[in-house]
């Protein structure tokens, strides 16, 4: 079940009535919202309600063990065949075709003709995302940061439905604990959950939607008929495109939370503000960049095992986060860039620190400076993360570099407005937006409504027809 | 707010963008195969849509909607293969004279010159659109202008939602098409239906199949009326077996049509993507090498499937219709 459509509005009136209704009774909510949840899971594809009771059993079943076992060997034995067991159907379900495609060709090349099965795995939706939670409860139990939670809990806490299918990746000890709370029905966050659900609503179908089908597509498709400037803009609408995308789906995610009084955590803080590669991962995908940083960069023995492992852990966890996006050469390549990226910032600050190289001059035009430079770093990245091949890509490139001619007919004022409204939204300040919530939240409920409704019509008109799937559901 | 109040908001809400947006939302309905669920929308949305269409709220909504650079009358979006489709403009009417015989016999297609490109329609289904955006990728634009009129969700069986014969007359109109490539059927498991939405011939019965055939024969001609060539693209198998027997019927039916028509040639997908054992295969092998073609929907083509598709097609067309080599790639 998609957000922006009819099914998931009425679903979700049902849904917010029950969950005030039971919620007096913990017990009985949680069934419920188990209920409800598994319920918009089977939307989709009932014969995965399969996969997702199954990674909830074996992580339950993984953190009991080990929180079982006094002997530190046998407990870190016992947390890593259970992260091993939870991983597993992610990488049958999302590494399956990879695989047998390069298996059966790198063999062939070799004379080898080794040829596993050519079964289609069809990829289950959220697979990505619940699996790392379910690591990251195991892990936490391993390290006593968390203790072993009843059953129910983890079946919520896995199967919650506004952050089941693309995140955001919530960690057990941010939502489980709020599961046995009783929520303030006297204060709902109406006005902050609206904010966050409109303004979702506008960045996914009325910026991303629109560039996508505006200039995205089209010069992703056959690069070859467009020229440098068609190519370039394309690349910075498809960056605009994937923030707006997957933080208006997120921003959706966190404000039905929040109508149900629950609290996620932030997924991004104006990525695009960043002047260091550093600084973007700390903004962009918060939740997966936290993820990949304390449970495999620090686990690899993070920077701290000299200057060589330091970079190798950056290269490996980059790599990784690429392969996790997709079972595609190309999403490693973007990996492997931001690994590069990372490992040249890394490099220049340890030769500040030893005083080879000179600290960084201050002043406004160094700060644009450092800005282009990062975002124009981030953009060749996105090329290879959106482009269908690594030649695709690089072909893109190179018709930028060369500064191929071609027709312009792509780049028009709309396009244009819809990238600087895209990336306006880095810039603006939170205070005007925080006073306009706070005029809307005098409002009675009636024209408060009529407003809202007014708003979602001019969001459903202003976009391109039918409803494109949120990019992030395909990882 | 306390969560009472809430909810009205919430309720609110959605009633008021209900009423804004019944005719989208009818429309949509419309879209729908036929069945109770459609047979439910089009009841709760008729009587909200004809309030908005007689208190003139429709030609506000339709207003804004063209004001936001949208037509209120096309047809539904949707995504292919990744993306969401668009179709092309097609050029203003050339005004050119029409053929004053009908063909009657195949002929080459025209090469291409330098100041006049061989110009590809693609029209159809949502199959259609995946095969259009990667025409473009496969013929060289030098040679070919590529018109994407791939259209997401429609048929020939429901001229009510949306008029393929007139779409194609209008095509062959304005972009006066050399060739034309459809692809269109998978939509067509339902009964067949008048422009103005009665019934014409239901699913299931015994002259279903006659009647489909008349309406793909039209197809064809005004396709071809502007002495154009056509290839009629069939329908590949799909993962569900339960579907095999009806699209193997409407294959025999394009390409009894394309048999008995000049100018008309029937591409046969379904065996030339399936698995040796004769059935359905995601993966194509060619010789040692394997890729995967095919998307987890078990019916459309991903990336490297259309294109491979496309590629089979303009050889096709090279064998059938001698089209030049040179304006492809493959």
């Amino acid at each position: 079940m998609l957000f922006p459509t009819v099914d998931f509005a009425l679903f979700f009136c049902l849904v917010f009535l029950g969950h005030w209704v039971f919620n007096h009774d913990a017990r009985a909510w949680k069934w419920f919202m188990i209920g409800a949840s598994y319920f918009f899971y089977a939307w989709w594809d009932a014969r995965y309600l399969l996969l997702l009771a199954g990674v909830s059993v074996i992580c339950q079943l993984a953190a009991i063990t080990v929180s079982r076992q006094d002997d530190d060997r046998r407990r870190m034995w016992a947390m890593g065949v259970g992260v091993a067991l939870t991983l597993a159907p992610l990488l049958f379900f999302k590494y399956y075709g990879f695989f047998t495609v390069n298996v059966t060709n790198a063999s062939a090349a070799l004379g080898l003709r080794l040829s596993p099965p050519l079964i289609q795995v069809i990829l289950p939706i959220g697979v990505s995302f619940y699996t790392f939670m379910a690591i990251s409860y195991v892990v936490d139990v391993y390290h006593r940061k968390f203790a072993v939670s009843s059953w129910t809990d983890v079946t919520l806490y896995l199967s919650f439905f506004p952050h089941l299918v693309a995140g955001p990746i919530v960690r057990p000890s941010e939502l489980i604990p709020q599961l046995d709370v009783r929520r303030d029905a006297r204060h709902v966050d109406v006005v902050g959950a609206g904010w966050l659900i409109l303004g979702g609503l506008f960045k996914k179908v009325v910026i991303a939607n629109f560039l996508a089908t505006a200039i995205v597509d089209e010069v992703f498709g056959d690069p070859t008929r467009h020229g440098a400037l068609e190519i370039g803009v394309g690349i910075v609408a498809y960056a605009v495109q994937i923030y707006c995308d997957f933080s208006g789906y997120t921003d959706i995610a966190i404000g039905i939370a929040k109508l149900l009084g629950f609290q996620f955590p932030q997924n991004f803080d104006r990525p695009y503000s960043a002047r260091s590669i550093q600084e973007f991962w700390r903004r962009w995908h918060m939740t997966l960049s936290r993820w990949l940083r304390d449970y495999l960069y620090i686990p690899l023995g993070g920077s701290r095992k000299g200057t060589a492992r330091t970079y190798a852990n950056l290269m490996i966890t980059m790599l990784l986060g690429g392969l996790w996006h997709g079972a595609a050469w190309h999403f490693i390549v973007w990996g492997g860039l931001h690994g590069v990226y990372l490992m040249i910032g890394q490099w220049k600050r340890s030769l500040r620190e030893r005083g080879v190289l000179a600290a960084l001059p201050q002043g406004r035009w160094v700060e644009v400076l450092r800005w282009l430079g990062a975002f124009g770093l981030v953009c060749v990245a996105w090329v290879f993360f959106r482009a269908d091949s690594v030649g695709t890509a690089l072909t893109m490139l190179r018709r930028v570099l060369s500064g191929a001619g071609g027709q312009t007919d792509l780049v028009t004022v709309r396009v244009l407005a819809a990238i600087a409204i895209g990336l306006a939204t880095q810039f603006v300040p939170h205070a005007p937006a925080e006073r306009i919530k706070a005029s809307i939240s005098r409002l009675q409920p009636i024209p408060m409504g009529v407003a809202a409704g007014v708003v979602l019509f001019a969001i459903t008109t202003l976009g391109p027809r039918g409803v494109a799937p949120f990019i992030y559901f395909q990882f | 707010m306390a969560a009472g109040r809430t909810f009205i908001v919430i309720a609110v809400t959605l009633l008021v963008w209900t009423v804004l947006y019944s005719p989208e939302l009818r429309r949509s309905a419309e879209a729908a195969p036929t069945g109770t669920r459609r047979s439910i929308s089009l009841a709760l949305l008729t009587p909200v849509a004809w309030l908005s269409d007689h208190i003139g709220l429709t030609n506000v909504t339709d207003a804004a909607a063209r004001a936001a650079g949208r037509d209120p009358d096309a047809a539904v979006g949707g995504v292919v293969g990744g993306v969401q489709v668009g179709v092309d403009d097609l050029p203003e009417p050339t005004g050119s004279p029409k053929p004053s015989r009908p063909v009657v016999r195949n002929t080459p297609i025209r090469s291409p010159t330098f100041d006049r490109q061989l110009r590809v329609a693609v029209v159809g289904d949502s199959l259609a659109a995946g095969i259009g955006y990667f025409a473009e990728r496969v013929f060289k634009p030098f040679f070919v202008e590529v018109y994407k009129q791939g259209r997401v969700s429609t048929g020939l069986a429901r001229p009510d939602y949306f008029n393929w014969p007139g779409q194609m007359q209008s095509i062959v109109d304005r972009a006066d098409p050399d060739l034309v490539l459809v692809m269109v059927g998978e939509n067509d498991n339902q009964g067949l239906l008048y422009p103005d939405g009665s019934l014409e011939q239901d699913i299931g019965t015994f002259e279903w199949a006659s009647h489909y055939e008349q309406r793909v024969q039209r197809f064809a001609e005004i396709a071809t009326s502007g002495r154009g060539h056509l290839i009629w693209i069939g329908l590949p198998n799909e993962r569900d077996r339960g579907r095999w027997e009806f699209i193997q019927r409407q294959n025999a039916i394009f390409e009894r049509v394309a048999a008995r028509m000049p100018n008309v040639a029937y591409f046969d997908t379904w065996h030339t993507f399936e698995a040796a054992d004769g059935t359905y295969n995601a993966y194509y092998r060619d010789g040692d090498e394997v890729t995967q073609i095919r998307t987890d929907d078990g019916v459309h083509f991903n990336t490297d499937g259309y294109t491979l598709l496309m590629e089979k097609v303009a050889e096709f067309t090279t064998q059938e219709f001698r089209l030049d080599n040179k304006t492809y790639e493959t």
